[in-house]
This record gives C-alpha cells, sequence and structure tokens, in this order.
C-alpha cells in the first residue's frame, strides 16, 4: 500500500507559492500515513466540491513527503545500523542520528523549504508498517512540531533538519522497538517516510495552534449512555491534537448523539473533568536547545490564556453559579467549561455534520471503520473563513467474533474479574502472568512510581513472550498522573487485558487517550472497567493475593498462575469475564 | 597530469568573450575599459635557498582583475609554464564565475613559475612563504583571497597561511580557503564541485522534462570532481555507462564503459589518488577498454567533460552522438568556441563551466564566511546552502536564456558581466 507512488510530484521549491499540494522529495515509499491521505485525497475530493463544506474550506494542508530511500541512504551512508539497533539509550541514538549527516540530495529542497516558509511546520512520521491494517503503530513514532519563525533561514534550516533526523531515530527508540516486538516484525523491516506539512493554526502572541483538533472514529469500542458503537465517537480538543493524543481531559460525545447529556454528573465534575490546559507551537523566545525532545517547541498554556488570544468564545460555556447551570460562550463573568457547546449547538459551522460527512467519506475510501485527525481554524473576524486541515485516516480493527455473555456468566464461581463495561471482543485462553498494582499501597502521588515498575515488568514478560492480566487503578495511559498511572502503550504493550479499577480515593471517569484506546482495540487487549461501588463488578483481589509471586514490590505484584485464565468479552453489550479456572 | 593547448593566448580569448558580451549588454566605454582589464598585476621575485644550498629565484604573480563586488579570490598556480597571460585570463573569468552564482567576491588569480614534482617539500615551503612576503600588504581576507588550485595543496595553504599571520601578528584564517578540516577547512568542501555540478544538471533534466532515471552519461575525468559528480548523480538516479581517466604509465586516456552502468565502488577501490582507474583491474572486472576518446561518442543522454581544456574541439565535435541532449562543463574552458558553435547549433543543452563548475568557489566562499567568523557549519548546513546558491544561479541562468533567446553559455555570461558592470557603475567608477 504504501509504493512510491507516480501521483505524487516531486517537490516544488516554491512550496506555498507553488499549484502541488502534495509534492515528494527522494524515491522509494511514502509510509503508510502519507499513502493514507494520498487514497483518500481523491474521495474527499469528490465529497468536497470546491475543497469546502458550506463555510468551511476543508483541505489537506499542504505537504512534502521525505521517501524511504532517504532513509536508507541516511543509514547506510552514515553506518548508524548497529547504533540503532545497539542496547542504547534513546537518547544516545537520537545523539547519534543528529551527528550524523543528512543525504546531500535532499538538503537543497530543505534549505528552499526553510527559506520560503517562515510559520511552523509539523514533522511528521509516516512509516511502512505504520497504518497498515490491524498494525495501527499510532503513536509510537515522534511527531516535531518547528515554529520555523527564526528571522535567520539557516537556523530554521537547521532546525528543520533536526526535526526529521528525529523522526528517523524514533524509528529505533525503545518504544518502537518493543513495539515491533510484540506483533512479531523485524526492526530491520522497518523504514520510515518523514512528512513534513503545515500546522492549521493561527498566531496568538507567542503561541500558535488550531482553535480545535479533533479526532473522530467511525466505530467506538467504548460507547456510553445511549450511543451504540457502530455510532462512532469524536474527541474535540482546543489547540494542538496532543491533548487528545496523549490522553489528556478532552471533549468526547457521539456524533450520532451530538446534544446527549454529557457524562458527568454535576456540573462541578464536568468542570473538574473537561479540558482546563492546551498545546500550541512556541513561537517566543528560543526554548532550551533539546533537539532530541518531541515537546523542544511546545508550550502548554491555560484557558486564562486561550481567552485573551480571543479563541474561547466559539468553544466554551461559562458556569453560573447562582443558577449551578452552564451557559454557552463567554460573555459573562464566571468559571469557563471547554464543552464546545457555542460551536455544536449555536454556530453557523456545521462542525458535526462535516466530522460525519468526513468519517462516512473516509469509511467509504478506506473499506473498514476509521479514526481520523483533524485540525480547526474558526473566523477570527467577520468575512474570515473556517477551515478544516485534514490530517490523518487510518483504518480500526471491528470485531468479527461473537461472544455471549449470559447474566449466569456474570456471576460464576470462578471469576477472578468481572465487568459491565467491558471493552474489545472475543477470547483470550493463555494467560498466566498477572501484574497489579497492590489496592492496599496505592496512593496517587505514586503513580508515576508505578509507571515505571510497570515498564520493567512488561519488558520482562515480553521478552519471555509471556502474555500478562495488568490490573490497575485509575486511567490508564492518562497524561495527568493524578488521575491514573501515567503509562505510555509502549510500556504496556505485552498485556493482553488491562482492568481499570477504581477505589474511593482514585474515583475517576475512565479513560479517553484516543492512542492508547486505538492500540487495545486494535490489538484486540480486553479492557475491563471495575467500579468499587458497583454490585456487577468483580475483583477478587484476596484470590490474587494468595496467588505465589514472581516479584513483588512496595506497590506491584506479579504472580504466575498454575491454570491459564480464561478471558471473554461480549462487545456487544459490554459485558465480560475473568474466569480463574480454579475449584470452587 | 595537464596537457595544454597553447596554440592560442588564453587572455586575448578571455577579452575576445567579453567583447561578445559586452555587445549584447550594449556597456559604455568605460565600463568595457575597465572590465576589459585587470585592476591590479603584481609580479615579484622569490628568492629560495635550495637544498643543495644554491639560491634561486621563482617568479610569482598575483593579478586582482575585478574586486567591485567584494574580495578577490582565486587560486594560486604551480606550473613551469605559467605567464602572465594565462593568470590574468583565469582571474577574469573568476570574476565572471563568483558573479553568476553571486557571490560577494572579486576575480583574483596567482601562480609561479616552478615544478613542484623538482622541488622538495622543504623548497615548497620557501615559496609558499617568500610568496606571502612578497604580497602580504595586497591580499586578505578584506582584500583578495588565496586558494589552491593547478599543483597547490592544503599543505601550500597551510604554509601560506601560517606566514601570513606571522606576518600580521593575528589569526587570521580568512586570509586563504582551501585548508584541512579541523584547520579553518569547510566540511563539503571536496564534494562542492562535483555535487554542484548535479544540482545544476538536476535542473536542466527539470527545464528539458526528463526524468534523472531515465537517463545516461558519460563522463570525461575521474578526479575529485567527477567522482563527486558521479555519486550525486547516481543518487539522482541517473546510470553513467562510461568514465575515462588517465594512465600515467602509458601516458594516454583509456574509457571504461560497461552498458549495465558502473559501478563507483568498484571503481574508487581501483582508483589511486590521482583519480587513475587501473586497467588491467578493471578489465577483469568486466569493463570493455576502449581508447580515451571514445567517452565523447556513447549514446548517451548527457556528456559530462570534466578533465581537461580544450577536449570536445572542431576535430571531434561531430562524433557526439545524436542521443546527446545535455553537455555539463566539469573542467574548465573543455570546448573550443568552433565545437560550441557547433552544439549550439544542434540544440544540445550546455551547461558551461562558468555555471556548472561554480560549486568549488562557492563552498571556498562559504570556508572564507566560516573561518573569517571563526565558527564552522555542519556539513548539512554547507551542502544544504551550495544546492540551493547553485539552484538559484541556474534559475537566474535559463530564465534569462529562455527570455532573451540566448545560447546557455551566453546567457551565463550576460548575467555575470552584467552584475560586475553594475557594481563598478554603483561605486561610482564609471
Amino acid at each position: 500500500m504504501a509504493g512510491s507512488d507516480s501521483r505524487v510530484p516531486a517537490f516544488d521549491r516554491a512550496f506555498f507559492g507553488s499549484e502541488q499540494t502534495f509534492t515528494r522529495i527522494g524515491g522509494g515509499s511514502l509510509g503508510g500515513k502519507a499513502a493514507g491521505l494520498i487514497s483518500i485525497r481523491e474521495a474527499l475530493e469528490g465529497a468536497f466540491p470546491g475543497g469546502a463544506y458550506g463555510p468551511v474550506r476543508v483541505d489537506i494542508p499542504r505537504l512534502t513527503v521525505l521517501g524511504t530511500d532517504l532513509f536508507d541512504a541516511f543509514m547506510d551512508r552514515n553506518g548508524l545500523h548497529e547504533v540503532a539497533l545497539s542496547e542504547r539509550s534513546d537518547e544516545r541514538i537520537a545523539h547519534a542520528f543528529q551527528k550524523a549527516n543528512a543525504p546531500a540530495e535532499a538538503l537543497g529542497d530543505l534549505r528552499a523549504l526553510a527559506d520560503r516558509v517562515h510559520s511552523p511546520l509539523a514533522v511528521r512520521s509516516s512509516s511502512l508498517l505504520e497504518d497498515a491494517l490491524r498494525r495501527p503503530f499510532a503513536g509510537v513514532y515522534e511527531t516535531k512540531m518547528i515554529p520555523n519563525n527564526q528571522p535567520d533561514a539557516g537556523e530554521r534550516f537547521q532546525r528543520l533538519v533536526e526535526a526529521v533526523k528525529l523522526i528517523w531515530a524514533s524509528t529505533f527508540f525503545e518504544g518502537a522497538r518493543t513495539y515491533r516486538g510484540v506483533v512479531g516484525e523485524a526492526d530491520k523491516s522497518e523504514k520510515m517516510a518523514v512528512i513534513v506539512q503545515e500546522v492549521v493554526g493561527r498566531r496568538h502572541g507567542d503561541r500558535f495552534y488550531p482553535d480545535l483538533s479533533l479526532v473522530g472514529r467511525s466505530f467506538n469500542y467504548y460507547p456510553s449512555g445511549r450511543s451504540r458503537p457502530e455510532e462512532g465517537v469524536v474527541n474535540l480538543a482546543l489547540g494542538l491534537g496532543k491533548t487528545i493524543v496523549d490522553g489528556g481531559l478532552c471533549w468526547g460525545y457521539c456524533p450520532v448523539h451530538p446534544k446527549a447529556p454529557p457524562p458527568f454528573g454535576s456540573v462541578a465534575q464536568l468542570l473538574d473533568e473537561t479540558q482546563t490546559r492546551f498545546w500550541a507551537v512556541n513561537m517566543g523566545a528560543p526554548p532550551a536547545f533539546d533537539p532530541i525532545a518531541e515537546t523542544e517547541y511546545l508550550v502548554e498554556a491555560g484557558l486564562a490564556e486561550a481567552e485573551y488570544d480571543g479563541t474561547l468564545a466559539h468553544l466554551a460555556s461559562t458556569y453560573d453559579a447562582a443558577s449551578d447551570r452552564l451557559s454557552p460562550g463567554t460573555g459573562r463573568q464566571g468559571p469557563r467549561a471547554l464543552n464546545f457547546a457555542p460551536l455544536l449547538d449555536f454556530s453557523d459551522i456545521p462542525l458535526n455534520d462535516l466530522v460525519r460527512r468526513l468519517l462516512e467519506v473516509c469509511e467509504e475510501g478506506v473499506g473498514a471503520e476509521v479514526e481520523i485527525e483533524a485540525a480547526m481554524t474558526l473566523p477570527a473576524t467577520r468575512g474570515e473563513e473556517a477551515r478544516l486541515g485534514f490530517l490523518q485516516v487510518r483504518p480500526m480493527v471491528a470485531p468479527d467474533e461473537a461472544v455471549d455473555i449470559g447474566t449466569e456468566e456474570m456471576t460464576a464461581p470462578d471469576l477472578l474479574v468481572a465487568s459491565t463495561r467491558a471493552m474489545g471482543n472475543g477470547v483470550e485462553d493463555g494467560i498466566q502472568d498477572v501484574v497489579y498494582t497492590k489496592p492496599d499501597a496505592f496512593q496517587a502521588k505514586l503513580t508515576r512510581v508505578v509507571a515505571r515498575e510497570i515498564e520493567a515488568a512488561n519488558r520482562e514478560l515480553v521478552a519471555l513472550g509471556r502474555p500478562y492480566l495488568l490490573v490497575g487503578f485509575g486511567r490508564w495511559g492518562s497524561s495527568d498522573p493524578w488521575l491514573g498511572i501515567p503509562v505510555t502503550w509502549s510500556q504496556v504493550a505485552g498485556a493482553r487485558a488491562i482492568v481499570e479499577a477504581s477505589l474511593p480515593s482514585m474515583n475517576v471517569d475512565p479513560s479517553q487517550g484516543s492512542h492508547f484506546f486505538h492500540n487495545l482495540s486494535s490489538f484486540q487487549v480486553s479492557y475491563f472497567t471495575v467500579h468499587h461501588a458497583r454490585d456487577s463488578d468483580v475483583i477478587d483481589w484476596n484470590w490474587l493475593a494468595k496467588q505465589p509471586a514472581v516479584a513483588e514490590s512496595e506497590l506491584l505484584r506479579h504472580v504466575r498462575l498454575e491454570n491459564p485464565l480464561l478471558v471473554r468479552v461480549d462487545g456487544r453489550t459490554g459485558r465480560g469475564v475473568v474466569h480463574a479456572r480454579r475449584k470452587p | 597530469m595537464v596537457r595544454r593547448n597553447r596554440a592560442y593566448n588564453s587572455f586575448e580569448m578571455a577579452q575576445a568573450q567579453f567583447d561578445r558580451v559586452a555587445e549584447i549588454l550594449e556597456l559604455e566605454g568605460g565600463t568595457r575599459e575597465i572590465l576589459r582589464e585587470p585592476m591590479r598585476e603584481y609580479a615579484f621575485s622569490i628568492p629560495v635557498r635550495m637544498d643543495d644550498g644554491a639560491s634561486k629565484v621563482f617568479r610569482g604573480f598575483r593579478v586582482q582583475h575585478n574586486d567591485a563586488r567584494g574580495p578577490s579570490k582565486g587560486g594560486i598556480r604551480f606550473h613551469p609554464q605559467e605567464t602572465m597571460d594565462t593568470v590574468r585570463a583565469l582571474a577574469m573569468w573568476m570574476s565572471w564565475k563568483c558573479a553568476v552564482v553571486d557571490i560577494p567576491l572579486g576575480g583574483g588569480k596567482g601562480g609561479v613559475v616552478c615544478d613542484p614534482h623538482n622541488l622538495s617539500a622543504r623548497e615548497q615551503e620557501q615559496i609558499c612563504r617568500g610568496w606571502v612576503r612578497q604580497i602580504a600588504r595586497n591580499v586578505g581576507p578584506l582584500q583578495d583571497v588565496p586558494a589552491p588550485d593547478v599543483m597547490t595543496t592544503p599543505q601550500h595553504m597551510l604554509w601560506m597561511l601560517d606566514e601570513f599571520e606571522a606576518i600580521h601578528g593575528q589569526k587570521l584564517p580568512g586570509f586563504i580557503t582551501g585548508k584541512p578540516v579541523g584547520l579553518g577547512g569547510s566540511l563539503g568542501r571536496k564534494e562542492a564541485t562535483g555535487y554542484g555540478l548535479v544540482f545544476t544538471l538536476r535542473e536542466a533534466l527539470k527545464e528539458l522534462d526528463i526524468r534523472p532515471q531515465d537517463t545516461t552519461a558519460s563522463v570525461q575525468g575521474f578526479g575529485n570532481v567527477c567522482q563527486y559528480a558521479i555519486e550525486m548523480y547516481l543518487r539522482i538516479g541517473g546510470k553513467v555507462v562510461c568514465v575515462s581517466s588517465w594512465n600515467q604509465k602509458e601516458q594516454k586516456s583509456y574509457a571504461y564503459r560497461r552498458a549495465a552502468g558502473i559501478d563507483l565502488q568498484e571503481l574508487l577501490d581501483i582508483t589511486d589518488r590521482f583519480g587513475e582507474i587501473e586497467k588491467d583491474k578493471a578489465e577483469a572486472a568486466g569493463y570493455e577498454v576502449l581508447p580515451g576518446e571514445k567517452w565523447l561518442e556513447q549514446e548517451v543522454d548527457i556528456l559530462i567533460p570534466g578533465a581537461l581544456e580544450n577536449q570536445i574541439n572542431a576535430d571531434n565535435v561531430g562524433r557526439i552522438a545524436s542521443t546527446v541532449k545535455i553537455i555539463a562543463e566539469g573542467a574548465n574552458g573543455p570546448t573550443s568556441p568552433e565545437a560550441d558553435a557547433v552544439i549550439h547549433e544542434r540544440g544540445v543543452f550546455m551547461i558551461p563551466d562558468l555555471l556548472a563548475n561554480a560549486g568549488g568557489v562557492t563552498c571556498s566562499y562559504f570556508e572564507q564566511v566560516q573561518s573569517n567568523q571563526n565558527y564552522y557549519w555542519s556539513r548539512d548546513e554547507v551542502l544544504g546552502k551550495l544546492d540551493r546558491n547553485m539552484t538559484a544561479a541556474f534559475e537566474a541562468v535559463a530564465e534569462l536564456a529562455h527570455s532573451r533567446k540566448l545560447y546557455m553559455r551566453d546567457a551565463a555570461y550576460v548575467i555575470a558581466v552584467d552584475r560586475v558592470a553594475r557594481a563598478c557603475r554603483d561605486r561610482g567608477w564609471v
């Protein structure tokens, strides 16, 4: 799917002045992400005549792709294979890549790009394995945003080349290698194309960001309320999409029921659990030099800054303490809540219809359920147009195996876990290892320590080829360590089933992290939400505590079972169980 | 090994070339006069105590043709047949070459009448230091910046720099270019001329709407310029089917042909540091060994004369295959005026020496900038800028050739001479 594509013309050094919006530098494959965009481009052009949907301009932001031949040349000419496949740390690998020479045949084009373009650029991975069906590789490799606004073209060029080298290096970072290990792909079979793309957004002082980023999925493995899985799900966030992709707080809703009440018990809870921080490209004073950090040129800001920038008006509601209600917009004083109500409920901009149409078009184009990413700018002044920049499409994996779990099974005597809010679908019969956080020792302030211990256990179990059940408290993959255990996907990639349990002291709403959950479903990892106060939910801590430990720390315990567990999840009803197969 | 055809006076030829361009540009009398002759010429004696104790006096030159656009720039040649006229011609060409790639330098050239083959290292060092002692007040980072040229090396440049710094009591690495990397030299310098040639070739192919991967080339010479030109040409997708190289023992050149395409690394492994391919080993590796001049007759799309001057001339121009669409001149003056007329007539796309091999001087300029700052760039930085400058220069020349229906060589000269003439006028000299 990602072969060298003759439909993509060679880079035009005029870039923004060129008629070509999608070009390539160098030969070879353009990688999965770029291939996805190529294949969907025509469908989008057909579905949105004149590149518009009502008052919204719809396009794929201008981009060029560095083909995999350049990656090969970079690796070969600099002799980087050895360091890349060594046991050296990510940082050492990244430094070795930074020191190496980029292929000279691409430098002129990159130099011209830096000379001509003065606005932020996103430098993204587009590897051969990325986005292939059932191997989603989402969020495994790096994306680097660069402000590209330095007065000196030489500076801009240098930063651009550094960003490209970081993406190349990320092919061999530990997370990526572990991930490939899990999916049975050899490190040598991976090659990295790199997308250099215009960032959709607007400059507000020292910050550059889109008014909103969105991730839409046409199938929802984690439905809530009255929404059904096939109705899909949309996540919205102010600023760069990093908030959604990293599993931060954002606004999720079902596109078929955009006005359905949000899953919050109270306005206070909504205020607590909606987005209050956002990401932007830092256009201000140069940050500390750190070419191997993905966030080198990013800055996080709060709602006060967004309000100052004038970007909240379309997106936020205001809390009125007197009535304990939210009123759409920012016309009055009071705490702001990012619930996107002005845009979803009252705006002339048909955002939800547009997203549904995009999902339809992409689903048809790809021939499977899809996940899409986009960024939008809204009119700041009268007469200005809204713009949706379409960033990515990738196929999801839909459940194709029917599992039927009746009420009886939910109360079977040998249950280790039972949940009425299980996600995923299917049967798993080979797990003999359980890694769990000890309920009596768990504290929210120690989640980072737990994450590190889990990573070590995961590494060991992956190396042994032993799948495991992972049990912990709060949101898995949360970027906020107070809401759950802040692991990345690669740190738990060997788990075949995961339990998200709650405690009276860790009682948050279930996880929303897009990529984390995309990975769960794509790998068909079963996911159980077990609430401590819900009668139908079960977790047998006592039985676990009696099992012999392979390893144990203050916070974490790893036990190995005599008989394999039987994991069953019914994707249609959301029921899921883990049978311990013990003698009653 | 440089073989020369001295049937013509090179300075007269350079002046004739200039006169033609001056006509096209309709330059006024004063401007013609100042550009037709060098602004300054220095000729001096360099006494050297030889190893055998005898004293010998060598003749040295430095010519600064024009420095309206910036400090003069040009190499120093060690050659037994060096003449003031050769140096004058080469200084004038340097003015045009720097101007065509739009770097802020003027044209200069220097030399010493000597044959380094017959001199010990100590004697050569004395010549270098003597040359600098004679001219030290009239050259320097802000006046005139020498570089290596025929039979001079980075080692010679270091001796000259050392003497210059001793005289001035300062560290002045920007005085001279072509220094070794680590001692004031620039990364990317060794690749610069060859890569630069292919950057212009790549742009010419775009101009003709031909994909590099659909082309083949034949190359004359296998020295530094051609080796790197071939490397970059292969990287952009082309195929080299023939390359010629000088055979010192037999005092003649051979062309090595392989229809399926040469293997660059394989040939480099059997090539010495002067660019001589070992004939027997090439034959054993399956290359067809042909007389040297056969490089010109190959049925290819691109010819790259990258060795000597006057190689395509009235006698052999008729033997160029009808398939040839582009000639990219890696060497200086490889095409005689008579042959040039025939090539123009045939409609072959010419990338003239002035433009095609200007990557070297462009990188020398980068080296000087780095040396003056005493801050050195990464190779990526150097080669990125080189590509940008060469491409911009090509675009300007091709656009002028297109808009005024000029032959590429004429267009290159027109741009170059016009830039220098404007600088003279803007300064109020004429």
